[in-house]
């Protein structure tokens, strides 16, 4: 038996102050880049869903509901991992982590974000396509293409790229 | 390097693939096993196999056999191929011990029968899952679902031994698993293991539904307390397979990380080990020293398990230089309250004789299972990734290798405690070498069907991640695999003829993951039933007259 090692022990641990933290009593320190609850901010939304693109667990998803022309973006906390890409993701900013991070509810309805957007009608056929956010965004910030095509659902924009190529080969050939 | 590319090519292989970290080989069934012995002998041991169903390519299952040959700096992938309606491939298991794993995982996985098996017996399907069932083929899909076949659990009897089971459920043992234990009096003879019991087909899912930015998130989730390292692993896979350079900047942060996750699960492994052996001071200590580690973590990764840093194509977070003083500084505290500990332990007479020549693990042993790590290094196999494939930036930086030939749990004890400051000093040159630039690659092209290997040093020893590239952005084979999975095969040889009493340590000793349900049940041989508390009482008793 060696009591000197059990002896230093003694003074190790009678010379540490109590460790443990007062917390949920006060409040506990966070650091600046902590990544917590995802807060979308249902203004700025534009509705492109790419967010819902990468979230690894799925933990936002879209729905369109094409018989009332609404685009639904959903974030359910219950299944978020906190990786942040869809900030990253975000060409608006609408989406970022928050310092938040007790999610304790009592109701699993707490854990949920929706976002609600209209669709916009094709000019041509009148299906809903895309959000108007989103046209609107593209129409500003996209690359400068035919701005009318943005307009048309995908079935009519082929439609109408065969016909406008189909003009064009013509008025070249004569 | 010359030498080990002509021993292929004497011996039937054929090299597909020369990448700087890998080569790719392939071999006719035939030759295999005698390919598989040759390169065993030239000193390669067995990293892992890989079995993949690539019937829409070309109509054949493959196997991959990864070897890792350290003197010449290469994972050598053998490949071969069996037809679908004769899907037999010879084993290797005969001359590797390390490959029995790996093809009872292939056969279970994908049915592909292995002649010569020692021991042709499921390894991670449930028991009750019916024959004839393949998860990984590729016609099976990923949210399939499966009626359960019910089967009767059966116990290995032996007649010189009483049956002690240690599991799935006990506090030291860190994950479901499960030794049964064959006792003598007081004398293990003998152990056997069985485990796999939450796998939870990340594979599949990884194939099916995740693309190749969003698997990065599930494969740092593998592990609770090293997942950095596996999310490395697969970056540095799929970044070998596309041929893709990681911007020097990320390679350093990445290293940083990477040795911050090691010293914080080397202190966690101390804590565990000091409470394995009755040792709860320590343990509190440890884990009191351990906290420091996980704040700076949180600060530099916004998250205590460093979890959500890296993608294929580098890092996500820059790192200050207010962090970096922060970061010194913690290690610096940190360095010198684990010397103080250290000293203070090994001054107590009592933890040593518990762990000084306790789980003997050989040598030669140890190289035939192909254990890795502090477990092979505690061996005396002077074995460590990073040094042997360079990744990241340990290139660059200076570092020694601890080795110690005691072949026991203290060694394995020693190795650890001299990687942590080893870790601290690799930390340092880290945030003073670093350089300045870009921290990401954001756009790459993914060829299809490109093979890659990624291996990284987790602090419980070599991980290996093997990716087949898909187009669209996506998988089409990934297998990763975790160190303890060749480590656990060990355990059963240091457990034999050790105390009952020392088996916690023991176990503990090779750092498997933590899980903590106590449930110990005792089986009279005899009946075969499982006994409780109140008939568990009777039975120690009948045992005692």
């Amino acid at each position: 038996m060696s009591p000197m090692g059990r002896l230093r022990m003694l003074i190790d641990s009678l010379s540490h102050p109590r460790v443990t933290e007062k917390y949920p009593y006060e409040p506990i320190p966070i650091p600046e880049d902590f990544r917590g609850k995802p807060e979308i901010d249902p203004e700025k939304c534009i509705g492109c869903a790419a967010c819902a693109r990468v979230c690894p667990p799925n933990a936002i998803t879209f729905r369109d509901d094409h018989e009332q022309g609404y685009r639904v973006l959903q974030v359910f906390l219950g299944r978020c991992i906190f990786c942040g890409r869809c900030q990253d993701s975000c060409p608006v900013g609408a989406i970022k982590l928050t310092k938040e991070f007790e999610l304790v509810s009592l109701s699993k309805d707490d854990l949920y974000q929706v976002v609600k957007l209209e669709l916009a009608k094709c000019v041509r056929c009148g299906k809903y396509t895309v959000p108007y956010r989103y046209i609107k965004y593209l129409m500003e910030k996209g690359p400068k293409i035919l701005k009318y095509e943005l307009l048309l659902c995908p079935e009519c924009k082929s439609e109408v790229m065969t016909l406008i190529k189909y003009h064009y080969a013509q008025e070249v050939h004569e | 390097m010359q030498d080990i590319k002509r021993v292929i090519e004497e011996n039937n292989g054929k090299i597909v693939v020369e990448h700087d970290y890998f080569l790719l080989v392939e071999v006719s069934r035939e030759h295999v096993r005698k390919l598989a012995r040759t390169l065993f002998e030239a000193g390669a041991y067995y990293s892992t196999g890989v079995g993949s169903d690539e019937r829409p390519r070309n109509g054949f299952f493959a196997m991959y056999h990864i070897l890792n040959h350290e003197e010449s700096k290469k994972y050598i992938v053998l490949k071969v191929e069996a037809p679908e309606h004769d899907l037999r491939i010879p084993s290797i298991t005969p001359e590797i011990e390390g490959a029995n794993w790996a093809e009872r995982e292939a056969h279970d996985v994908l049915g592909i029968v292995f002649e010569g098996h020692p021991e042709p017996e499921r390894l991670i399907l449930p028991d009750d899952w019916p024959e004839g069932v393949y998860p990984l083929r590729k016609d099976f899909k990923y949210n399939e679902k499966v009626k359960p076949v019910r089967k009767e659990e059966k116990f290995i009897e032996r007649e010189d031994a009483l049956v002690l089971p240690l599991g799935p459920f006990h506090p030291t043992l860190h994950e479901p698993e499960y030794f049964e234990i064959y006792v003598d009096g007081e004398t293990i003879a003998g152990a056997r293991y069985k485990g796999f019991f939450i796998h939870r087909g990340l594979e599949k899912l990884a194939e099916g539904r995740l693309t190749i930015h969003q698997i990065p998130f599930v494969a740092e989730r593998i592990c609770g307390i090293c997942g950095y390292t596996h999310m490395i692993c697969y970056c540095q896979a799929v970044e070998n397979a596309i041929e893709l350079e990681v911007p020097e900047r990320a390679e350093y942060i990445r290293t940083l990380l990477l040795e911050i996750e090691r010293i914080h699960s080397h202190i966690l492994w101390f804590g565990v080990v000091y409470h394995l052996l009755g040792f709860d001071t320590g343990f509190m200590h440890a884990w009191r020293i351990r906290e420091k580690v996980m704040d700076i973590a949180e600060m530099l990764t916004g998250n205590r398990k460093t979890y959500g840093m890296s993608l294929v194509g580098g890092v996500r977070r820059d790192i200050d230089e207010d962090k970096k003083e922060k970061t010194l500084k913690a290690l610096r505290e940190v360095s010198q309250e684990m010397k103080k500990l250290f000293n203070d332990v090994l001054a107590m007479k009592e933890i040593l004789n518990r762990i000084e020549d306790v789980g003997i693990l050989p040598k030669d042993r140890a190289r035939s299972i192909g254990v890795v790590g502090p477990v092979a290094r505690g061996s005396g196999i002077n074995t460590d990734v990073r040094k042997d494939h360079p990744y990241a930036a340990y290139k660059y930086l200076d570092f020694k290798v601890p080795v110690y030939n005691g072949c026991d749990v203290l060694s394995r004890y020693l190795v650890r405690a001299d990687e942590i400051f080893e870790s601290i000093y690799l930390i340092e040159q880290v945030l003073d070498q670093m350089p300045g630039g870009d921290i990401m690659v954001e756009r790459f092209e993914v060829p299809e069907f490109s093979v890659g290997v990624g291996a990284t040093e987790a602090p419980r020893g070599e991980d290996v991640h093997f990716v087949i590239t898909h187009r669209g952005s996506k998988v089409y084979r990934w297998r990763p695999r975790a160190p303890t999975y060749n480590n656990l095969p060990s355990v059963p040889v240091m457990l034999e003829g050790e105390h009952l009493a020392d088996a916690p340590a023991i176990i503990g000793s090779i750092d498997p993951c933590f899980s903590c349900t106590d449930h110990v049940t005792i089986v009279d041989d005899s009946t075969g039933k499982i006994l409780f508390r109140g008939p568990l009482e009777d039975a120690i008793r009948r045992l005692k007259r």
